[in-house]
Formats: structure tokens, sequence, C-alpha cells
């Protein structure tokens, strides 16, 4: 055998290293990865790896209160769902009740308690939750000890219930009268009508579901209109839940919505004139007879000038259209009309809808199954009831804060900065604030004004209670419980009051011991259950307690809400007087009106940072992320403007860019943009986003209501010849000859 | 003449012995690997002894694999449960990995442990079907009570399931859909 060479065993050497090394990494690469076995460090009550528990709370996400479920597998929350037994959701949920993960696990939230040296900068530094309540709670004690309790403010979003019951308690037991909500979404204008048309602001349930007939004056009850996914089932119903009988629906509007998209006719009045042509077809009530009340000759009498030929010069509605849909309105046995949307934000709104209103009166159906129930002001268990106080209420705030007359402002749970005209100037009176607190889960425009962040749990990590508004037309509570244990080092908002008030001392912590929400919504329930339900009972408390935490909801189906509705003639008569709107800027510097609109996803813009909603594609336009401005095909035509040109669109109050979209159903002469996007200081998802058209919206409002009159500005429009490709998951909206919709049917 | 092939093979010789050597390094390679360093036995953050807790203390499975026998997982304690025990065990209170476990608690974190057991994802394994069907954990789990650190005794396999399925003339055992949904 010959020697082997010493280079060659370098060379077997090398090569069985190399193999061995191959072998190794071979070993290496097919193995699993590693995955880990992550145990709980506390498990949850009732928690098994793998099975889901469903628990049941409250939507939060707009004011319509649906109750919710939420499927929780190894203490997450996994998905959420109507909860069925809830009278208002019924098993039913929006887009945006879908999106509340999206709530809770987002990236943006606030984890701990930030201060900030800066206001405006997105700069802050963490606080302990202690140095945060003492140094505020010894700046508010030292208020209140110097009898100027009155300089303190709190300002927050809709709420209802119990946590409203807090903050009211929490500033009466301060002395300071000045605790207001502001939500551009709440219908003041509808509360304010109501109160004169039926002698309370209790908003009525609106029974579309056994109606025959809807007609709906702007209100869009499928996408945003007071409780949408209620209304939503409750049109299926109209229309096919009744064995050979299907509901007729007729909208007024001046840009297509998705109720009016739904509905069999859709007509779009001169805006502004939607209360005058509900006077129209009052007087073809009252005139042609099918008005009996014994006040008819009051009636028609007030009604004499709306005749069909001058409402229809006025409205530009035909005459013949006015009279048909006031025959149709009169001959069903179950025909309603409903006021939302830009009907009622003119600077007439509360006119307009009273003369919507009378319409029920005069077709009879005022407390009948499809018409409209009254609502009981007496909820279970009992709460302040306060409401957000409009156009009005900011305005009053803002003075008061550029008089220097507001020390602390405490703000939760609202963004006015974003949701009120730039006129208003609320962010440049928020300067004179020396000390502004924001009790927030997110950062937006009016917190990065805050000197103080403290952050809020969402409303899956927080107690509370709801008497949703509207009702059903008979008494309901809802229960809402945290789902999961919170995230971060975040407190429930209505914990965070009791601390404060524990921290300032004096009466307050007298009044005010609970230790938590949970133990202050616990006591009040007993107490009232004591009082008001023991009786004939065979339950207890903690029995009855522990059901209506199950279900998520208590009710009593059947039992009387609100009584008959008395419409008594006279207040509403005087009420009608003033049924066209005023604008903003005059028609020859600016010829269009500008229809801002919410939008089924990001309402009044508190969406817009849900992931989900924002990639949801508009239902009208299919037109996806950012902002665009809609006009008729004719206008367009008249300007020259094309899809994707951008237009410089110009009220008095100020202007906004924004890229064109031609949109047949809108009315001439309008342009529409929507309301959710142009956010600066909402986190990831929403910024560089569109822009806001509240901002350029006039401060006009409605006298009676003090609401803010959003549709009455009028803007001019240039073209400013940039262009933007809007995205939109629509091709062709037009059929291009190919009869889609059947032979003769074809318009495109 | 003689024509050899040997000869004409001769310079492919020490290429061909190379490739062999190499070949050969490859299964020991591999075999290395499999051995001292595979995933059937990773080496875990604490250095739990199941000996230790099963066989010399006593305590049954299901006593902190709890949910075995109602759900899919069986599940691994929780470090709540682990200190619930370990408080009143003073003899072991200072030994390093107790002290580590210690640490994990106070911190108020999970203990990360490395899967020796894993199915893909869509095998719709259910332990509770298993235990309700009368199997001892070692059927498929192997000695565990004399293992220290823990071993996969088992290749975790299709054809494995299905012949423990055939053996045992399991109902549907043999179903697609038994296990894959
Ligand atoms: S309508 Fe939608 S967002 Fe509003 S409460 Fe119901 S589910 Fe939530």
């Amino acid at each position: 055998m010959s020697k082997i060479s010493r280079r060659d065993l370098l060379q077997y050497i090398g090569a069985g290293g190399i193999g061995v090394a191959g072998g190794v990494l071979y070993g290496e690469g097919v193995q699993r990865k590693v995955e880990l076995l992550i145990p709980q460090v506390i498990p949850p009550e009732d928690y098994s790896p793998g099975v889901a528990t469903w628990y049941n709370t409250v939507c939060n996400q707009c004011s319509a209160g649906c109750g919710i479920s939420v499927r929780i597998r190894e203490g997450k929350a996994k998905k959420i769902e109507g909860n069925p037994v809830h009278p208002v959701s019924r098993g039913r949920l929006c887009a945006r009740g879908q999106a509340g993960l999206n709530v809770l696990y987002n990236p943006d939230r606030i984890r701990t308690p930030l201060q900030r040296a800066d206001r405006g900068s997105e700069n802050t530094a963490e606080i302990s939750w202690d140095d945060a309540l003492t140094t505020i709670g010894s700046r508010i004690g030292r208020l209140k000890i110097e009898g100027n309790a009155g300089r303190i403010r709190l300002l927050t979003g809709r709420t209802r219930g119990h946590l409203d019951e807090l903050f009211a308690q929490f500033m009466n037991l301060l002395g300071s009268e000045h605790y207001q909500q502001y939500d551009f979404t709440y219908p003041s204008a509808l509360a304010a009508a109501n109160k004169t048309s039926f002698g309370t602001d209790v908003l009525p349930y609106y029974d579309i579901e056994n109606a025959d007939f809807l007609l709906s004056f702007g209100a869009d009850y499928l996408g945003t209109w007071l409780s949408p996914v209620h209304y939503s089932r409750a049109y299926g119903n109209l229309r096919q839940g009744r064995q050979g009988q299907r509901g007729k629906t007729v909208q007024v509007e001046p840009r297509m919505s998705l109720s009016g998209a739904a509905a069999d006719e859709w007509i779009a009045a001169r805006p502004g004139t939607e209360g005058l042509l509900a006077l129209g077809i009052a007087h073809v009530l009252v005139s042609s007879g099918s008005y009996t009340g014994n006040d008819r000759d009051e009636w028609s009498s007030a009604l004499q000038a709306y005749s069909p030929s001058m409402v229809s010069a006025e409205t530009e509605v035909s005459e013949d259209t006015i009279v048909r849909i006031a025959e149709e309105f009169g001959a069903s046995t179950a025909s309603l009309a409903i006021a939302g949307g830009a009907t009622a934000a003119g600077t007439n709104a509360v006119a307009s809808i009273v003369a919507v209103n009378a319409l029920n009166h005069l077709a009879g159906n005022l407390g009948k199954p499809g018409g409209v129930i009254l609502n009981s002001a007496q909820t279970f268990p009992a709460a302040a009831g306060s409401s957000p106080a409009g156009l009005q209420g900011a305005l009053d705030l803002v003075a008061a804060m550029q008089a220097g007359d507001v020390e602390v402002l405490l703000v939760h749970d609202t963004n006015p900065v974003f949701s009120l005209p730039d006129n208003v100037g609320f962010r440049q009176a928020m300067e004179n604030v020396p000390l502004i607190i924001a009790l927030s889960s997110f950062h937006d425009e009016t917190t990065v004004m805050a000197d103080f962040i403290l952050p809020t749990n969402t409303y899956l990590e927080s107690w509370g209670d709801d008497v949703p508004d509207p009702g059903v037309g008979f008494p309901v509570t809802s229960l809402s419980q945290p789902v999961v244990a919170p995230l971060y080092d975040t407190l429930p908002v209505g914990d965070i009051i009791l601390s404060l008030a524990r921290q300032i001392g004096g009466e307050l912590p007298i009044h005010m011991p609970w230790a938590s929400m949970e133990e202050f919504i616990k006591d009040r329930w007993r107490e009232e259950f004591d009082e008001r339900m023991s009786e004939g009972q065979d339950q207890n408390f903690e029995a009855f307690w522990q059901a209506v935490l199950e279900a998520g909801v208590w009710g009593q189906p059947g039992a009387a809400a609100g009584g008959q509705p008395e419409s008594s003639s006279s207040p509403t008569i005087a009420a009608i007087a003033d049924p066209v709107s005023k604008f903003a800027g005059d028609e020859t510097d600016y010829p269009f009106v500008l229809h801002p609109y919410l939008t089924a996803t990001f309402l009044d813009g508190r969406g817009a940072n849900l992931p989900w909603l924002q990639e949801l594609p508009d239902p009208m336009t299919s037109v996806v992320y950012g902002s665009w401005a809609e006009l008729n095909p004719v206008t367009a035509d008249e300007l020259g403007i094309e899809e994707g040109d951008v237009l410089e669109i110009e009220s008095p109050a100020g202007s906004i860019r924004v890229p064109a979209f031609i949109f047949p159903a809108i009315r001439p002469g309008v342009v529409a943009v929507p309301i959710g996007q142009g956010h600066t200081s909402y986190g990831r998802y929403a910024s560089d986003r569109g822009v806001n058209p509240i901002h350029i919206v006039a401060t006009l409002m409605d006298k009676q209501s003090g609401d803010l009159a959003w549709a009455a500005t009028r803007v001019k429009i240039t073209n400013t010849g940039e262009r933007l490709r809007i995205v939109k998951t629509d091709g062709v909206t037009r059929t291009l000859g190919r009869q889609i919709l059947g032979p003769g049917n074809d318009h495109g | 003449m003689s024509i050899s092939v040997l000869d004409a093979l001769q310079p492919a010789k020490k290429p061909a012995l190379i490739v062999l050597v190499l070949v050969f390094g490859l299964f020991v390679g591999a075999w290395v690997h499999g051995k001292y360093f595979s995933d059937r036995s990773p080496i875990q953050p604490i250095d739990f002894s199941h000996r230790i807790h099963v066989t010399d203390n006593e305590i049954p499975c299901q006593h902190c694999h709890i949910y075995a026998e109602r759900t899919p997982v069986a599940g691994v304690p929780s470090v709540s449960k682990c200190m619930g025990c370990h408080n009143s065990v003073p003899s072991v209170r200072e030994s390093p990995e107790i002290l580590k476990l210690a640490t994990y608690w106070e911190n108020r974190e999970p203990i990360p442990w490395i899967k020796v057991y894993d199915l893909p994802d869509y095998v719709h394994f259910t332990h509770k079907r298993h235990i309700k069907a009368g199997l001892a954990c070692q059927e498929c789990h192997g000695p565990v009570e004399t293992m220290d650190r823990i071993t996969r005794v088992a290749t975790m396999k299709m054809p494995w399931c299905v012949d423990c399925h055939t053996e045992r003339e399991v109902e549907h055992g043999r179903d697609c859909w038994t296990c894959h949904k």
C-alpha cells in the first residue's frame, strides 16, 4: 500500500471536516424551528387553553350602545360579534363594532402616564401614576380650597350611565358647575325638536321594522343615524320580514347615502329646503282631507302658504312628486317620517325636524307600531342623563378659556380640535389654560395640547353601564364588563376620577368612597334593586347581578315605555315657521353647497386610527384611503373637472385641497366631502391621509338647539391643475352598452 | 497485452476517496447532531426534572397538566402553580434552579419552556379524547417519570399515529377527517 502523502492526508481531513459540518447543518436544517410553550403567570378564571369563552359587554364605537359578545381564548380577545339577546343589536354588529379589536390591540395606545413640557409637540416623558395623581390632585385641591373650583372644567364625549353620574358627582363635590359634553354626532337638534313636538327630549323609538312607508329626510339610518345596526335589521324586516308585503322607502337628501341607495326613490331637493318639502307634504295631507283631527282648521291655516306649487318652486321637487308622496304617506297604514343628516344640520334644523315630526302627527303615526314610540326618561338604574351641548356649549367653553376663566381643563373621549370648525379657535383657546389633563387611550389633536396624559383602559377592559339612547321602546340597561385584563399600565377612567377624589380629600372621598368603578356601579345597582325591584321577586341581588352580567343586558320587554306622545299642535305650528336654511357665503362668490357627511367607518373621525376601517372601501364610491370630493358629472363638465383633479375648495372659513371624484348620485351644485380623515396627531394609521372638511365649515348654528349647522356652508371650487390618483375598487361605473341591467334599461 | 480497467481508474481513485470521506463525514455529522444537538431533548430555561416530581414526590401527571382531560392541550402549569407548591418546600428554596423560578415569579414573567412535542397546525389532535380512551400518558410520551430532561420518544409523524389507530381498531381512526378538519 502506498504511503499517503502529507498533502493527501490534509485533503482527506478537509473533506471529512466539511462532511461532518455539512451533516450537522443538515440536521439543524431539517429540525423544526424552536417553538416555545409559554405558561400563564397567573391563569385567568375559568380559563382552559384552546377553549373559547364568550363574554357579553357593550360596544363603545358610537353612541348606539349595541350589545356585543367577545370571544376570548387564552385570556385574549379574538373576535367581536353582536349579542343575540341585546335588543339594540340583536346579534348584529357593524364594521366599527368589529374593529373594536383594533382599539384594544392598537400599537399607538398610550401605555403609561405621560407628562408634556412642550404643548403641541409629540415629545412626552413617562411619569408614574403616583406622581401624576399627586401633582394633579394637589393643583385641583388647591383651587377648591381657595374657592376657585369654578375654574375647573371637565369636557367629555357622549357619556351615559354611571360614568356620567360619576363625572357629575365629582364636579359637584368640587364645587364646579362646568361638566359638559361635546360630540359632533350627537343629534342636539333632533332632541330639541322632539321636545317641541312631543314634550320630551328623550329620543323616541322610530319603529322602522313595522312601517310600510318610510320617508327619511337626510337620515342615513343604514350607516350613521342614531342606531345603525338596529335600523339596518329593522330595514330588512320592513322589506322582507312580512309575507307578501314589501315596505317602501323614500330618501330626501342632496347626496345619495347608503340609505338613499337602498330606497325606492331618492329625491335631491334643493339643499336647506327639506323642511319646506315636509311642509308641502303636510299641506297636501291636510287639504286632501286625509287628516281628520279636530284641530284641522288650525293646521290648514298654518300650512296655507305651503302649497305644492310654491314648495315645488323652492325645493325644485316636482308638484306631482309632492302630491304623490303625500298621498302614499297618508294612505299607508304605518307610515313613518324621520329626519337627520343635512336636514338636521341647517340653521333651521329644529324647524325642519318639527315639520317632519308634524307629518307623523298628521298621518296618525304617534305611539303606534310602525310609527314613533316614546321612550321613558325613567331608567334602571337612574343616572344623571347629561347630554352634549352642541356648538353653543363649545363656544361658551372657548370664550371662558379665552377670558382666562379656566385654570384646569380635564378632557376625556372627545376631540374638539378635530371635530369643530377651525373658526371656533378651540386649540388657540387651549393655550390660555394653565393646566390641561387628558384622560385618553390615544393621542389625538386635542390631547397633543395636554400637559398630563392619564392613559385609560379601552372599553373592552372596563366596567360600565349604559342606557341606549334612543332606546327600543321599552326599558333597557346594558352592563359592560372587562373581557380581558388591561394590556398596559392604564386605568379605567372611573378609577382615575375616584383616585383623584381620594387625592383631593375633604368631603370627596366621604361621598365617593368606592375603590373602583366596578364597586361604584355594583353599589348603585344594588341600591336601586333594593328600592325598586326586590318586592315580589324571589331573586336576591347577587343572583340578579350575575344574570345581568351574563346576559350583558337587563330589559323589560312589553313594559310601557314613554306613554302616548302628546303632540299638541300649537307649539309645533309655532316652530315650523322657518322652513329654509340660511347659508354662509353668498351665492355669487361661493356658488356651491358643501355637504360634509359622516361615514359609516370613521364617523366624526374617531375611527380613523383603526386599520380595518381604513382599508374598508366607501360603500357608495368604492374609494378607499384618503379623502375625495364628489361632484355631479354635470357640474364637473361645466368646470372641466375630471376624476383625480386636485380641487381647492374654499369656504368663507378656510380651504382644503382634495381630489375630485365624479359621482352621479349627487345633486348638481353640491360638493360632498366625507368626514373622518385629515388627522395630524392620531397615530400611524390616521396620519397623512386626506383632509378634514369640518375645518372649513362656517360657525353657523341652529338658533333653537345651539347645534352646529354643518350643512350650511357655501364654497367655491378651483382646479389646481395637480392630479392625484384616487384609490378605488370599482373599475368603470357605467354599463358601456353591455345591457347588464336588461334591455331598455341601459343608461350608460 | 492486457487492458486493466483498474489502471484506467487509477487517476480517479483519489477524488473518489475524497468523496467517500465527505459522504461518511455527512453521516457522522448528522448522527452527532441527532445525538447531541437535536430538538428531541432541548435544554430548557430551568433544569426541571420530571423524575424528581413524579417518581420521588409521587405527583400525578394531571396535577400539573390540568387541562389534559378536558381540552385539546395538556397545558403547562402556570408560574403561580409552581410557586404555590414551592413556597412550602423550604428544603430546595435556595437551589439555583428554584431561584430561577422565583425570579420569573417576582418579575411576573412566564417561563419560556421549549416545546418538545409539537404537531403541525393542520393536525387537530386533542388530549381530551386520548385520555378519555384510557391511554396512559406514557404511551406517547415515554417513561417521563424516569427522565430528568424530557426527551421526545416518538416521531410524531402520521404513520406513527395511524399505526396505533389501526392496531387499536379506533373507530374512524383512519378517516382523514378525524385529524385533518
Ligand atoms: S352601531 Fe356599530 S359602532 Fe355603534 S354601538 Fe353598534 S356596533 Fe358599535
